[in-house]
């Protein structure tokens, strides 16, 4: 037997574990046995509707898929490997992504902090808010040409709005409580700034960024999709008007892979800068 | 709270500036698109996009359908994955709070799927079903199914402890704890997630029709690029984030019916 206390705020959980028989039925149910068998199915599937080809031929089995990527590691296409697609991309994202994130969040900060600014902004914010960033798609195009410019003001766009919309609520939702203690100690509205609303917002505006990279991810995809000479929608594209499906499931693949690493990099930074931020809301 | 007391009238200026930003982003608009600034191949100003839309609403041409059906379609589309993802993802999430097996089976394979943007899906999709509805409705669904089914995994993670416990001691098998205390207790989390899918499914809902479409509102932006009329693009977009917000106040009204029924 062992037992974890762990507090949070004004309650004390205590959780008893108790120490289970090594038996088949234990081994079974358990959860990381149960991950292993369903990664193990999801592609036993997978690899049994692409080989006895229940879609046609429109689906690629997962070892061919492994197989295109790697031959894409090598072979050039449009002058580029598949290391240098993907770094068109990243790079794509993480200009877009800064841009929008550096002017999104102090926009969400003043709003939120001065109601003249508030007032004055917060209707024109509302008139662009429910428009899909990919509906800029043609006027970016319209505007910059099909070059690297039209893309980048996409994903600008989109990550744009979450980081506005979550820095705002962010220092909304702060409780008046907090201003008074630094009152109390006589700071004056600069302290409350600087001691109360930035860090107290900092768990909504991480909460912010991530959903902004996401939506730079579908940003990116959508507008290399559209028109692009490099890039991993443009493997996906191309994959596509060559009919190899493999190609497109091992576009999909890497940008899986590198959309779960930028969303882990957040996280960790996000954790070194909140670190009171309780384990509890990690669900 | 000692605020109230000391809350005082809002200045005149603070009922003005909505007004005024509105009113200066309008202007400024139509004076840059009439003074040249931005060329009318490149900006249509707001006078050419109402008289284009009085146009659309019983003139087919250029692009195939009139402005109403176009955004028939498009809800068409939308609404039904959405009511599918809802469907499917938040008994998935239940589960997956719950029961250990539903969770170790259905996490792997949702973990897998999840990070991959809807829109990669597009070529499989044109593969799979050919440029119909059904493609994009599937393209839709896979993005609005996330949000239903993490929230109301975390929504029954969140169930109070004690309450469970409380069950269990007198006696409550697991299913009956999940029915009456986890799923209850889930559900206003399990509402939460209804405006955050809606907006995931309207945004791939255009990037759908971007790519693989005849008819429908993102079809209509992307014509109006490809025939050159910035009305048209603008046209659309107006209505596509006028369409979002009309849905965006229908599920906020449903949502707070069932909510004030919950909370009874």
């Amino acid at each position: 037997m062992s037992t974890d206390t762990s507090s949070t705020a004004n309650e004390i959980i205590i959780q008893t574990k108790a120490k289970k028989d090594f038996s088949l039925i234990n081994v079974i149910s358990n959860e990381y046995f149960l991950y292993v068998v369903s990664f193990a199915g999801f592609l036993a599937i997978w690899h049994y509707v692409a080989a006895a080809q229940l879609l046609g031929k429109s689906l690629a089995t997962p070892m061919d898929t492994l197989q295109e990527m790697t031959r894409l590691m090598t072979v050039k296409l449009a002058g580029k490997n598949l290391l240098g697609h993907i770094w068109a991309s990243t790079r794509r994202v993480f200009i877009g992504f800064s841009i929008g994130a550096v002017f999104g969040i102090p926009l969400g900060l003043f709003m939120a902090l001065n109601r003249y600014i508030n007032a004055f902004v917060k209707p024109l914010f509302d008139l662009f808010k429910p428009m899909p960033p990919l509906a800029w798609i043609s006027v970016a195009i319209l505007w910059f040409g099909i070059g690297e410019s039209s893309k980048i003001f996409i994903i600008v766009i989109g990550s744009f709005v979450p980081c506005v919309l979550n820095a705002y609520s962010g220092v909304r939702v702060i409780e008046e409580e907090l201003y008074d203690v630094v009152r109390v100690l006589g700071g004056n509205r600069w302290h409350e700034i600087i001691q109360v609303s930035f860090p107290a917002s900092l768990p909504a505006l991480f909460a912010g960024v991530q959903i902004s990279l996401s939506i730079s991810w579908t940003c990116v995809l959508a507008a290399e999709l559209v028109s692009a000479r490099a890039g991993l929608g443009w493997i996906i594209i191309r994959g596509m008007k060559l009919s190899k499906p493999e190609m497109v499931l091992g576009g999909m693949v890497m940008i899986a892979i590198v959309a779960t690493l930028a969303t882990v990099m957040i996280y960790g930074i996000e954790k070194l800068l909140c670190p009171w931020k309780r384990s509890a809301d990690e669900a | 709270m000692a605020y109230e007391n000391i809350k005082t009238q809002n200045p005149l200026l603070l009922k003005i500036l909505p007004f005024l930003g509105i009113g200066i982003f309008f202007a400024v608009w139509e004076f840059v698109v009439d003074v040249g600034i931005l060329p009318s191949t490149m900006m249509a100003s707001p006078y050419e996009v109402v008289k284009l839309f009085i146009d659309k609403l019983s003139n087919p041409n250029p692009d195939g359908s009139t402005i109403g059906i176009h955004a028939w379609i498009s809800a068409q589309e939308a609404v039904t994955a959405y009511i599918l993802a809802f469907v499917m993802g938040t008994p998935l999430g239940l589960l997956m709070g719950w029961y250990k097996v539903a969770r170790g089976l259905a996490r792997p394979v949702f973990e897998l799927i999840r990070p991959i943007p809807p829109i990669a899906w597009i070529p499989l999709c044109i593969f799979w079903f050919g440029i119909g509805i059904t493609g994009k409705i599937f393209i839709i669904w896979i993005a609005g199914i996330v949000p239903f089914t993490i929230n109301a995994w975390v929504g029954v993670n969140m169930t109070n402890p004690t309450f469970i416990q409380m069950a269990r001691t007198y006696g409550a098998s697991d299913w009956q704890i999940f029915k009456t205390v986890c799923v209850p207790s889930a559900l206003p989390m399990v509402f939460g997630a209804l405006q955050i899918s809606l907006a995931y499914c309207w945004t791939n809902l255009v990037g759908a029709e971007l790519l693989a479409a005849d008819q429908g509102l993102g079809y209509l932006i992307s014509m109006g690029r490809r025939l050159a009329m910035p009305s048209m693009v603008v046209l659309g977009m107006v209505t596509v984030g006028l369409g979002g917000a009309i849905i965006g106040v229908i599920v906020d009204m449903l949502e707070k019916r069932f909510m004030s029924r919950i909370r009874r």
